[in-house]
């Protein structure tokens, strides 16, 4: 079988090149090692499995929102990038203004190394550090300001030499056009040297502050929301890249719309993404009703692009398999390649998107977020994307990526191919508490819920369920962890044999009179979900015995 | 089966059906006017569901326009001392003291007006009425309105009873409250020294309030079903976090007929 073209392409990258992935994978495979580490220590924590009291409790939840979101998410990202880039805008590609991407991977791990100083030398923060919760400057203070403001400036660096590694082949009419997933690219580095912007205007004043130079800035918490929307979205764009990249390697499946359809839809990101940051402000008790109202209306369009190449990919390989025999509705499914990991990971990670987006939709609802804002609702629901959408499908890519930089084969691809299963069932538990005891008014990042018992007691048995289903994650994850590395780790010899991954070939097709139904029902079934969640939380509102007049939420 | 339909492609499998899918999920919007919560036609602008129906503001022009922290500490500590029980918990009596500019006024509003039940209906009525000019007025409570003669004082002195509350590193002023059900409160919030919660768990599910620092924060609550409710702070603020808690004690009261704001809601 021959191996995939990702797999051909970075194999062929220069050396160089190939050291430089390596070690920011490795930071990336490190950073996500502690915090899942982390997690579970929280999550048992949060259960009662271990009393680690405030300051080693908040610590952990720290460590392990600072370790995961910032610094696993980004230097993921940076390889991927830089990788893709490299290896689909031209055969025989390579990364561009290499020096500039290892000043700014050594910056991010610079960043991490300062951000970790933070975590352990201070007080927990948690990882928004809000000046105002640090209360006098400090080293440890100045550490974690300076920290972000590292990884933002590396990232910047790793961004430019990503957009030159598109831009130049072009540019030397090396290439006629972009292909689709380099076009991405570019959109994606894009969203990522704004985001390093958005950091620097959130950090530089604290920074400044906690270092003795400037009074304390008034305005963080907006600096720091800007950010923020920017850093979620990012990765979920990152993500849908990775699925249309890991379409073409387990199943040689290309869209059947053309690169035109895919192009706009990664195009709109950029559009649909920044006018909906307002739904994370639906509590703060200073925005007017009338912003309130548009910015719900806004939000409902940022499925819009994610939809849509989750559309297009699907009705791409559904096409596919139709024209090589598949039979009924759904019969098409069992014929991809479910031996394969990355398949698998990418399987449960569209099961997984949408579990998570169907609850995400009842929170963009201003109405609702007296009832959901701020419990553990939130983290319940979002766990599915973090964990289950982003982080499965970047593993599933380092399935690819990392044998192809390493030329070592995949360590125990069935037992790397059962992982999602195992890893989604905890996440299951953990997500099904989770946006349980947010309905039911749990708060998060309250590590004891007791409240001296006043709390229902079923608060309790809920956060065991956190517990048990984030032990089963974590492990499921550090499993994963271990086959990655030993992936990574300096092997005698080459084993060019053992790279390649059961797949399946389905070469190119155009879309006869096939019909795709799949993409469309999962939509409707997806919006069905949102309304059932939405009108549970608009019942329970009505149901409290509180009758509440006034600008929030006037019920 | 002719010839053309083979090559067509299937609806399912044309751009523009996959664009137009890809914006399924505003469908949700129709729920969401299902439940009132967002406008049919959204042209026609908010209109009426928008209206704020008492301290509608919420503290809406953020600190600069409210009192100042030490002006509220002031408040709030007088309505603790007015309102105190033997056992330290706090119990409004219920009266007005929906004055607008008069945080010090407190201590005399204690005395002198009449109860709340005696003008309900035109209170009901007069809050309809004005709310869709209610732009941060007597309402609003940090206006510099004096005081009018007319149907809006009458209004204004008949409206809910007032709460003051304090949230801080780590814990609420005043800590108990006894409320009774059926009777309109406006709960007056501040977060003296950084965000806080102040969050009401009712049973089933809670009331998620957040303050920020020096904001004052205005919403009216009525308890319709009395019971221990539990005060707690949703916001990360600190070691102390999950130590900061309250409790409100709502008693049975016989129901006011239809004089609470819980009959215009809907
Ligand atoms: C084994 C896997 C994991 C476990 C057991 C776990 C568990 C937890 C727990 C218990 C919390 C605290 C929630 C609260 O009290 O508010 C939390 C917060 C969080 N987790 Fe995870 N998590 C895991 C993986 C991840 C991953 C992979 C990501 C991101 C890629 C992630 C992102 C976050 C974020 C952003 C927070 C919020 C932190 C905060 O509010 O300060 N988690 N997680
Ligand atoms: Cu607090």
């Amino acid at each position: 079988m021959k191996a995939p073209a990702l797999t051909e392409g970075l194999r062929q990258l220069p050396a160089g090149d190939k050291r430089l992935l390596k070690v920011c994978f490795g930071a990336a495979l490190i950073a996500l090692t502690l915090g899942v580490l982390f997690g579970a220590g929280t999550a048992g924590t949060r259960a009662g499995f271990v009393d680690s009291g405030p300051l080693y409790g908040y610590r952990m939840m720290t460590a392990h929102g600072v370790s995961i979101f910032f610094y696993w998410l980004y230097f993921a990202q940076a390889g991927l990038l830089l990788a893709f880039g490299a290896v689909f805008t031209v055969p025989g590609g390579h990364i561009a203004w290499r020096p500039l991407a290892w000043t700014g991977l050594a910056t991010m791990i610079a960043g991490f190394v300062a951000s970790g100083y933070a975590v352990i030398a201070g007080l927990p923060l948690l990882y928004d550090a809000p000046p105002e919760l640090a209360g006098v400057p400090s080293p440890a203070v100045a550490a974690f300001y300076l920290g972000y403001l590292l990884l933002a400036a590396g990232l910047f660096c790793v961004a430019v030499s990503g957009v030159a590694t598109v831009l130049k082949p072009r540019f030397d009419h090396r290439i006629a056009s972009w292909p689709v997933v380099s076009f991405a690219a570019v959109g994606w580095a894009g969203l990522l040297i704004v985001s390093s912007i958005a950091a620097l205007n959130a950090f530089l004043p604290a920074a400044r502050w906690a270092l003795g130079l400037s009074p304390m800035p008034s305005d963080y918490s907006v600096g720091w929301h800007v950010l923020f929307h920017n850093m979620h979205y990012l990765p979920l764009m990152a993500t849908v890249i990775v699925w249309y990249v890991l379409v073409q390697a387990v199943a040689g499946v290309k869209s059947v719309f053309g690169a035109h359809l895919s192009k706009i839809a990664f195009a709109i990101y950029l559009i649909f993404v920044p006018p909906t940051s307002l739904y994370h402000m639906f509590l703060e008790p200073n925005l007017a009703e009338a912003v309130r109202v548009i910015g719900s209306l806004l939000s409902l369009f940022i499925s819009v692009p994610t939809v849509t190449v989750f559309l297009v990919i699907v009705a791409s390989l559904e096409v596919h398999a139709r024209t090589h025999g598949a039979k009924g509705l759904f019969g098409w499914i069992g014929m991809l390649p479910w031996r394969n990991p990355a398949m698998a990971a990418m399987g449960m990670a569209v099961v997984n998107l949408a579990i998570g987006g169907a609850f995400s939709f009842v929170l963009i609802q201003e109405k609702i977020a007296p009832l959901l804002s701020d419990t553990f609702f939130v983290p319940g629901y979002f766990h599915f994307l973090t964990v289950g959408t982003v982080t499965l499908t970047f593993l599933a890519a380092l399935c690819y990526v990392l044998p192809g930089v390493t030329g070592h084969a995949l360590w125990k691809p069935g037992l790397l191919t059962a992982l999602p299963y195992f890893i989604t069932a905890g996440l299951l538990i953990f997500g099904a508490s989770g946006v349980t005891a947010g309905y039911l008014g749990v708060p998060r990042r309250v590590l004891d819920v007791a409240y001296d018992g006043t709390a229902p007691a079923l608060w309790g048995t809920l956060m065991a369920g956190i517990g048990i289903g984030g032990v089963i994650m974590a492990a499921g994850l550090l499993t994963y962890l271990y086959g990655l590395f030993r992936t990574l780790w300096p092997a005698p010899a080459e084993d060019v044999a053992g790279m390649t991954l059961p797949s399946v070939a389905w070469g190119d097709v155009t879309p006869a009179a096939t019909r795709a139904w799949a993409g469309p029902l999962s939509v409707l079934l997806l919006v069905g979900a949102m309304a059932f969640f939405t009108a549970l939380a608009f019942e329970m509102i009505q149901a409290l015995p509180l009758q509440a007049a006034g600008a929030m939420g006037g019920h | 089966m002719t010839n053309e339909s083979q090559v067509k492609p299937h609806f399912t499998t044309r751009r523009g059906f996959i664009a137009a899918a890809g914006f399924g999920v505003v469908g949700l919007y129709f729920l969401w006017a299902g439940y009132g919560a967002a406008p049919l036609n959204i042209f026609a602008g908010s209109g009426e569901s928008q209206a704020p129906a008492g301290g509608g503001h919420g503290g809406g022009h953020g600190a600069a326009a409210g009192p100042s922290v030490e002006e509220f500490r002031s408040a709030a500590e007088s309505f603790i001392e007015s309102n105190k029980l033997p056992d330290g918990s706090v119990m409004p009596r219920r009266q007005a003291m929906a004055e607008a500019t008069s945080m010090e006024q407190m201590d005399h509003a204690a005395m002198g007006h009449g109860p709340q039940a005696e003008a309900p209906a035109a209170a009901d009525k007069a809050a309809k009425a004005q709310a869709p000019m209610d732009h941060g007025g007597t309402q609003g409570g940090h206006g510099e309105t004096p005081p009018a003669a007319g149907a809006t004082e009458a209004h204004a002195e008949a409206g809910p009873t007032d709460i003051y509350l304090m949230a801080y590193q780590w814990g609420y002023q005043p800590a108990v409250l006894r409320l009774q059900a059926n009777v309109p409160y406006r709960f007056r919030m501040m977060a003296l020294d950084m965000t806080h919660g102040a969050s009401l768990q009712l049973g089933a599910g809670s009331r998620i309030i957040r303050l920020r620092p020096g904001a004052l924060v205005e919403q009216s609550f009525t308890f319709t079903r009395p019971g221990e409710y539990l005060l707690y702070c949703t916001v990360y603020c600190g070691m102390g976090h999950d130590r900061m808690q309250g409790k409100i004690i709502v008693t049975a009261n016989q129901p006011q007929e239809s004089s609470h704001e819980s009959a215009s809601a809907h």
